[in-house]
């Protein structure tokens, strides 16, 4: 077993910059509304302010929740890998130390600043670090959701249906605008995005779920692509609210950052799952922005901060690739709960 | 708009909407003006985006300004358009886009209203001469030297209609204009110019909103870009709600602010005294350049802000406890619906809707009441509801019988008072100023008495600097109105009565101290005699006797319809309409095609002209009562073609205009076998339909019949020159821009090199910086070629030749339109701190409780 330290992290990864790339879209992929497979945008959606003081609850009895207790692995990123390649006629992971979900580097992202636990499987296959998500490990942990929890995680989805339509503003009728809070709400359906990014000497490919786009694909392919994150949390009433809401911020930011998502909108929505306010950010401005705030209100060091999240990162899978390169076999990245280490041992020959 | 003191009531009522344009002026230095460097930030307090000019509210005061001399060639006008234009783009200072729209062929419907005030203008341009001709007749009698210019034609003013050689000066002196600044102003550098001339159909400040429309529909348009449209008509306002971009302000000259400039005789365009006092003498030139080198006082200009107009709508049109989820974009467009019954340039008003009556709150009184038992708003995106509008059209007929009573109440009133005054002030037998104010008038009109709100705020096209000055007046100083109003209607027949009353006393038989007659006098003399035919009394509108001698004078106030008095809507049908009183589908007909104008006007402003050819086929408008059932109506359009330029020419001006036109064409407008002779009357009656002014008047013309116009032309197409043929052809649009923009590297290798592609090509708003459309080549432009002063025959200090152009024109075509446009805010946009505190918000409601005024 191998360890990679966590400890004295503030200090340690402060200061130096990594040097990382613009996360560039390879290409996507879509679910459609059965949570089939698509080689295309069909399910993108596009972002269109929600009605304020709408009920995130409603159609809470309806909703079509797709069962992730199943274990997709990296099967559709693979197969949009491999369609990719047909059409490129070249290698998708020239290049490329690591392919995997966005879920996986966020959460190698926030390890220094949150500390929540995960075990993930990698596998070195031709030059290639392929990692996902340890699903046993994964279905232990989630813990009993109760009917109140159920309802909060429906909300989210709730809220990108009501902030969301299936074509631009311009081309959409009002009355698909005006009908979207009795639009039923289904998480089967989503897009995803994969892209080519950099952390220091490692290439990375990686897929994620993308709620909507801003505007619309660029003319030249060459330019970013507006996508927005759409989030809802407690809106803020008190200082302890601030704080839980600026750690949350962390996973939100990374997500983000990995997929090179500009905008992050949060819907602010109170107990009763009434959706109060928008908050419209910007992924590149939040860390330094919630320093400013800090220094300005006199509120001690922010509870996170960017760039040490950025060079852990960069260290790690730089150490990590270092480890991994030519082994064999399935090996297991795991980190625990307050750990100082993330290990790294082989689990199957 | 038609809605005469529309802009004024509104900024009485809203106060906040308006504010001064703080503008940086040149500095003079040794005598030479430094320009304002405009690359500096905007003193205005926040930097603005894009400029939309409605050309035609330049060029019109720039050709033919009624406070000063007019310039003496149609190139002159020009140079006086460039630095009208260059001072306005200055003061806005836009960053991205310039547009600049000149009035194309108009929708059919729009054509009357033109036809109308083009016969008029014609009209008085003859009346001006004749008394002109006498006055100089007179002079010369009394052995006065006269100035030459004095006898100098007018210039006709009816040149500014698409397809005259004029338009296409215009066209040509504007491209150079913009070349010239974008390779001369590092203002200009980032800029993008859209020009479209009047070979692109549709009205000026319509197609700007179909820009403005199309590039909101783009999914990458800002939706804080900052919009600032310059033009002189107070539908302006209307439009920019309708775009529902909040961040959009009507820039447009204060007309309520003092004129510092000193007044020019009307007669003779000097200065130092009143056309009343004018001797003819010829004036003494000051330097070579005369009057052109005069300090040129500016007058200030002011912002109105759609903005906080909303913030306004919001409080004064909320209704709470609705059913159905309350919408100010909505609510908004209702308003402006609600306001197109007060007035619109399309279709008569309502009979008893007038703005100073309070029309406009009237109907959203209604409105609010039957908010919720309509349970919806009235239109959608440009749609009306016509189940829903009948409830409004219901709420107005019930209370229009009250409204033309106390109509007449007030008025009678106003007329007790103001015989009170007249006794009071015959006692002083002079006016307030001392002057004697001469009493000889045109027996159409009126010299109003102090009747303040009954004074004509806006003439109807609310374009003339005439009306603003006399409305300027009436805020001013009220006690000058009749002087002022005087010299305006007729100077030479003013002046020709007071050369009368004091050198020639004996002859005049008119009482001197008549000043505030209400009663206008018998014309007795033949100086002032008006061509225009007030409606004899009960004469039918549609058989007029355009022969009526005008040796009897008309009452105007004996008003034979009485809408005050009961059997008006008979009266009205058949004194207007020529209609028995029977005839009730008639009515219904009337009716019905007023709903398809205002379902034709709505669409228009909200979603760009639904018909071509569509008009309202009467002069007058019928009554809320006469509406039922409406919601049972189907209503659709057919989008037909634009008139040619000629056509519309053909269709809006009288033959004393012909010299804008084609030759071949006039005979068709004077030979009497022409086919279509009875379009173009000599004369033609005008119905005062109650009001107190010639202006106010309805003019009673012929509708023009497409078919039997365009068949008469097309026999004579045959017969025009290529040359001529070419300006009755229509254009496209133009973009221009300078080699510092990013677009110009894109497109010279679109167009300019070896891998130049032909055909459409898309614009990325990336690289144009937010502009979205699609460009074509424009075959007129050569890269880098020399670039003339248009004009051989003059030269200019300001503008000279160019060897190396540096910008680029290419044909510009708007985003293709997929859908019907929505009345929404668009998603990303940042509202402005609001303006209206507490405070305004408790005054609104106040007076919402008081008693609706
Ligand atoms: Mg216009």
């Amino acid at each position: 077993m191998q360890a990679f330290s966590t400890a004295d992290y503030a200090t340690r990864f402060a200061g130096r910059s990594s040097n990382i790339k613009r996360p560039r879209e390879i290409t996507c992929f879509s679910y459609d509304n059965n949570h089939e497979l698509r080689h295309d945008e069909s399910s993108l959606r596009y972002y269109y302010t929600p009605e304020l003081n709408s009920d995130l609850s409603q159609g809470y009895n309806t909703f079509i929740k797709h069962d992730d207790s199943v274990d997709e692995h990296l099967d559709s990123l693979l197969e949009s890998l491999i369609e990719l390649e047909k059409k490129d006629g070249k290698l998708a992971t020239d290049d490329i130390d690591f392919v995997t979900w966005r879920g996986m580097v966020t959460k190698i992202m926030t390890v220094p600043f949150m500390e929540d636990g995960f075990e993930m499987n990698a596998v070195f296959h031709e030059g290639t670090i392929y990692i996902e998500e340890n699903n046993q490990y994964k279905q232990a942990n989630r813990g009993f959701q109760d009917e109140r929890g159920a309802r909060m995680s429906f909300w989210g989805y709730k809220f990108e249906t009501l902030s969301t339509l299936s074509k631009p503003w311009a081309d959409a009728s009002r009355e698909e605008i005006e009908n979207r809070s009795r639009e039923v709400v289904n998480n089967k359906a989503q897009y995803c995005s994969i892209v080519k990014t950099g952390f220091g000497s490692c290439g990375l490919i990686i897929a994620g779920e993308v709620d909507a786009i801003w505007d619309c694909r660029p003319l030249n392919p060459e330019n970013a692509i507006n996508y927005v994150e759409l989030k809802t949390s407690r809106s803020i009433s008190t200082p302890n609210q601030h704080l839980n809401f600026e750690k949350k911020l962390q996973r939100f930011w990374a997500q983000s950052f990995l997929l090179g998502v500009p905008k992050i909108i949060i819907g602010f929505r109170n107990d009763h799952g009434i959706l109060t306010s928008i908050d419209i950010r910007e992924t590149q401005g939040i860390p330094s922005n919630m320093k400013k705030e800090h220094l300005a209100q006199g509120l001690g060091p922010p509870p996170w901060n960017g760039n040490v999240a950025i060079n852990f990162t960069t260290a790690f899978l730089e150490w990590l690739k270092g480890v991994l390169a030519g082994a064999t076999g399935v090996w297991r990245i795991r980190y625990q709960q307050r750990g100082r280490e993330v290990e790294v041992y082989q689990v199957q020959e | 708009m038609g809605v005469p003191a529309f802009f004024r009531w509104l900024s009485q009522k809203y106060p906040k909407i308006i504010s001064p344009v703080l503008e940086t002026l040149p500095l003079e230095i040794d005598g030479q003006l430094i320009p304002v460097d405009t690359t500096e930030p905007n003193p205005n307090g926040e930097e603005l985006d894009n400029l939309y000019l409605d050309m035609n509210g330049i060029v019109h005061p720039c050709s033919h300004p009624e406070d000063r001399p007019a310039p003496e060639t149609e190139e002159e006008m020009m140079l006086e358009v460039f630095r009208y234009t260059e001072r306005v783009v200055a003061m806005v200072r836009p960053r991205k886009v310039l547009m600049m729209a000149v009035d194309g062929v108009a929708p059919r419907a729009k054509m009357n209203q033109q036809r109308s005030r083009r016969f008029r203008s014609a009209q008085e341009a003859k009346d001006k001469e004749e008394e002109m001709e006498e006055f100089v007749k007179m002079l010369a009698s009394k052995g006065t030297e006269i100035d030459s210019t004095l006898q100098k034609k007018g210039w006709d003013s009816n040149a500014i209609t698409p397809g005259t050689p004029f338009m296409d000066i215009l066209s040509i002196a504007l491209k150079y204009w913009v070349s010239y600044k974008l390779n001369t102003d590092a203002a200009w550098a980032k800029l993008k110019i859209i020009i479209s001339d009047s070979s692109v159909p549709g009205e000026g400040e319509h197609k700007i909103m179909e820009f403005v429309r199309s590039q909101r529909s783009d999914p990458e348009h800002d939706p804080n870009t900052r919009h600032v449209i310059y033009g002189l008509d107070a539908d302006l306002i209307m439009l920019g709600l309708a775009t529902h971009e909040p961040h959009f302000r009507v820039l447009r000259e204060d007309v309520f602010a003092q004129d510092s400039r000193p007044r020019v005789c009307k007669i003779c365009n000097q200065k130092g005294h009143r056309a009343e006092e004018c001797t003819g003498k010829a004036k003494e030139k000051t330097g070579a350049f005369d009057e052109k080198s005069a300090p040129n006082t500016r007058k200030p200009f002011i912002w109105l802000d759609v903005g906080i107009l909303r913030e306004y709508l919001e409080v004064e049109l909320r209704v709470p406890g609705l059913s159905f989820q309350w919408d100010l974009e909505r609510a908004i467009d209702d308003w402006v619906f609600l306001c197109f019954f007060v007035g619109n340039d399309f279709l008569p008003h309502f009979p008893s809707l007038e703005i100073r009556d309070a029309g406009i709150e009237t109907l959203a009184t209604i409105w609010k009441e039957n908010l919720g038992a309509m349970k919806g708003f009235v239109t959608t995106d440009g749609v009306v509801n016509l189940e829903r509008a009948q409830y409004i059209l219901d709420g107005l007929a019930k209370q229009e019988d009250a409204i033309f009573r106390k109509r007449r109440q007030v008025e009678e009133r106003r007329e007790e008072n103001a015989k009170r005054r007249k006794l009071q002030q015959g006692n002083n037998g002079d006016s307030k100023d001392g002057t004697k104010l001469p009493t000889h008038r045109g027996k159409n009109e009126r010299v109003p008495t102090a009747h303040p709100a009954n004074i004509p705020l806006f003439a109807p096209n609310d374009t003339s600097v005439e009306t603003k000055k006399l409305n300027h007046d009436v805020v001013v100083n009220r006690a000058q109105i009749r002087t002022a109003n005087y010299a305006n209607k007729s100077a030479a027949a003013a002046l020709k009565a007071q050369l009368l009353q004091n050198t020639l006393s004996t002859a005049t038989t008119e009482p001197s101290t008549a000043a505030g007659d209400s009663k206008p006098n018998p014309d007795q003399s033949v100086l002032g005699k008006r061509k225009l035919e007030i409606m004899e009394e009960g004469s039918g509108a549609q058989t007029p006797d355009t022969q009526t001698p005008d040796t009897e004078a008309v009452d105007e106030n004996t008003d034979t319809v009485k809408l005050w008095e009961p059997g008006y809507r008979d009266r009205y049908y058949e004194q207007k309409f020529n209609c028995p009183p029977s005839d009730t589908d008639f009515r219904k007909g009337v009716a019905n095609a007023y709903v398809e104008g205002l379902c034709w006007v709505l669409l228009y402003y909200f979603q760009g002209c639904p018909s071509w050819t569509w008009y309202y086929p009467y002069h007058y408008a019928p009554f809320a009562q006469d509406f039922e059932n409406i919601g049972d109506l189907k209503i659709t359009f057919t989008l037909g073609k634009p008139f040619k330029p000629f056509e519309q020419l053909m269709g809006v001006l009288p033959a004393a205009s012909k010299h804008n036109i084609p030759d071949a064409f006039w005979p068709l407008m004077t030979e009497e076998d022409s086919e279509i002779i009875d379009f173009y009357p000599e004369t033609f009656p005008l119905d005062l339909n109650g009001k107190k002014f010639a202006w106010q008047g309805v003019a009673i013309l012929p509708f023009i019949d497409e078919a039997r116009l365009l068949n008469a032309m097309n026999k004579i197409y045959p017969k025009i020159s290529d040359a001529e043929k070419a300006r009755n052809e229509m254009g496209s649009e133009l973009l221009l821009f300078s080699e510092s923009h990013p677009l110009y590297d894109e497109l010279a290798t679109q167009f300019f090199s070896k891998r130049a592609i032909e055909g459409d090509f898309q614009l990325d708003p990336r690289v144009s910086e937010g502009l979205s459309g699609s460009v074509r080549k424009d075959p007129n432009f050569i890269p880098h070629s020399g670039l003339s002063f248009p004009f051989s025959n003059m030269s200019s200090d300001l503008y000279g030749d160019i060897d190396d152009d540096q910008s680029m024109s290419v044909v510009y075509l708007l985003p293709e339109k997929k859908n019907l446009h929505k009345s929404m805010l668009l998603r990303g946009v940042v509202l402005k701190e609001p303006a209206l505190t507490t405070a305004d918000k408790q005054f609104l409601a106040n007076r919402k409780q008081g008693n609706g005024r």
